[in-house]
């Protein structure tokens, strides 16, 4: 009760610094959920991506509805496969033509269809890096039905490079900002702790225990680490509502960017005063100007 | 009670506060400790509520030793022990009750038993009426009995003042010794560090001098 108390008045009596760490926090916060945003986003269309990645397994010819069923489930147990979906010569045809609708004629000229059908298999998520697909190409060519097996290599591997360089580039600038954050809140804080030393001093003085002396400035820290944490997870999404209605639509992962923010906000709180009264109080010493 | 025995302590390499310094004090004393500044005072008080340790010898505070004690073990030891200072220590964003009750609460008192200390210790030095006035609004010796008010909540066995009368005037100084008389009377210790040697002898009772860091009278 005293604890709770004494970091609330500590926050009310103190409010200009309260109000200067608050919105530093927010500052840190705020650029924090820029970039958790930023990397949800990032993800969301690496995962659009790879959904992309299929193969393509040609017949050698049209085989019978049985024959068909069978050779889908074979292929459906193999490692790897997500789906497995019979594209027919005609499917074919009516997709070529609509790719490429200038070469109709030219399809047209040869009457006859010269599309084999083929199967386009879906791979899991964990499949679609370059080496798992041409893994999973290789198997398909056991089945003499399969003449042929198209996975686009090129454009796999250069999906695969710029996500392994977006996924560093995102870790690396996570761990900057991160740090960043806990340096400048640390900071912040501590200046509202040293504005607060006298306090630490008497408590010592009359001999409260370590543990009271940082409890309210800990538990202070973490209450103005949530309110900034929540008000920058509350402009962020104001953003997101304001860009959506005039620009583009974007992923906004509400519920995680509130909690995230609230937590990364308590934990800098906590990080940031636990250090700070900790120091403080280790130097605070009764020493006067006379000996 | 308090022993201090061959004690020497040193602040800066090579320079020594305090040398060789055997004292002990009883229940209920009121001793004077004189000696010009920088003589080591506030350096025998440091070690007697251990904020600093002895380089040699040991100082013994009701059971608790400085070569023994733990840094977990110290506010208990400060919770048996009163002290002021001549620049007060009050929390300026408490009012002089809040700052006497701070000194319960922090160990967990609470409640009616509490206000009735705080109260009591207010009405012993006489500034009860200012109870609900921020310490910046008081006069410089009601700011002092606020302070020994603190100190007296916990019923300490012995009061150390580091030069309490050193930032207020003549009147006062004369208003706070006398309250210091009047806590010894009812058997507390009071152990007070002042420069005044003729405020000291003054007063009478036990004196001890110090200059440069040894006793020269006890």
């Amino acid at each position: 009760m005293f604890i709770i108390r004494e970091a609330l008045i500590g926050l009310y009596r103190n409010g200009i610094m309260t109000l200067i760490a608050i919105s530093i926090m927010f500052f840190s916060l705020f650029l924090f959920g820029l970039f958790l945003v930023g990397t949800f986003n990032l993800f969301g269309i690496i995962k659009v991506a790879r959904e992309k990645v299929e193969i393509n397994a040609f017949l050698r010819e049209a085989l019978q509805d049985g024959a068909r069923d069978e050779l889908i489930r074979k292929i459906e147990t193999m490692v790897g496969v997500k789906s497995v979906e019979y594209v027919s010569k005609e499917q074919a045809l009516e997709e070529f033509k609509r790719e490429i609708p200038n070469a109709t004629s030219l399809i047209e000229a040869l009457k006859t269809n010269p599309l084999p059908p083929s199967f386009k298999i879906k791979l899991k998520d964990a499949f679609t890096s370059p080496d798992k697909v041409e893994e999973v190409a290789s198997k398909l060519n056991i089945f003499s039905e399969i003449e042929t097996v198209e996975y686009g290599e090129t454009w796999i591997e250069r999906l695969d490079q710029v996500v392994r360089v977006l996924f560093v580039f995102d870790v690396l600038l996570g761990i900057v900002i991160s740090f960043a954050s806990v340096f400048v809140v640390s900071n912040t804080i501590r200046l509202t702790v040293l504005a607060r030393r006298q306090t630490i001093e008497v408590m010592k003085l009359v001999g409260a225990t370590e543990r009271t002396v940082q409890a309210p400035f800990i538990l202070a820290g973490m209450i103005e680490g949530g309110i900034a944490g929540a008000i920058s997870a509350g402009l962020l999404y104001l953003i997101y509502r304001l860009i959506t209605i005039f620009f583009v639509k974007y992923y906004f992962p509400t519920i995680p960017i509130f909690i995230g923010m609230f937590v990364f906000g308590l934990i800098l709180g906590f990080i940031g005063s636990k250090a700070s009264v900790k120091s403080t109080s280790m130097e605070v010493s009764f020493a006067t100007s006379y000996i | 009670m308090i022993e201090i025995r061959n004690v020497s302590k040193s602040l800066k390499k090579g320079w020594y506060a305090l040398r060789d310094i055997d004292i002990s004090i009883n229940k209920g004393e009121f001793v004077f400790l004189t000696g010009p500044t920088g003589s080591g005072k506030s350096t025998l008080l440091r070690l007697i509520y251990m904020d600093i340790f002895p380089d040699k010898g040991e100082v013994a505070v009701v059971g608790f030793l400085s070569s023994t004690i733990k840094k977990h073990e110290i506010p208990f030891l400060r919770r048996r022990i009163g002290i002021i200072f001549q620049d007060f220590k009050l929390l300026q964003d408490k009012t002089v009750y809040e700052n006497v009750a701070f000194a319960l609460e922090v160990t967990g008192g609470s409640g009616r038993k509490m206000r009735e200390k705080v109260m009591k210790a207010l009405t012993l030095v006489g500034i009860s009426h200012k109870r609900n006035e921020f310490p910046y609004r008081i006069s410089g010796g009601e700011q002092q009995k606020a302070a020994i008010a603190r100190a007296l909540v916990r019923e300490p066995f012995i009061l150390l003042a580091d030069e309490p009368t050193g930032n207020i005037d003549t009147e006062a100084s004369m208003d706070i010794i006398k309250i210091l008389q009047e806590i010894n009377t009812s058997g507390t210790a009071v152990l007070m560090a002042t420069h005044d040697v003729y405020l000291a002898r003054k007063m009478g009772g036990r004196v001890i001098r110090l200059d440069e860091g040894r006793m020269v009278e006890w």
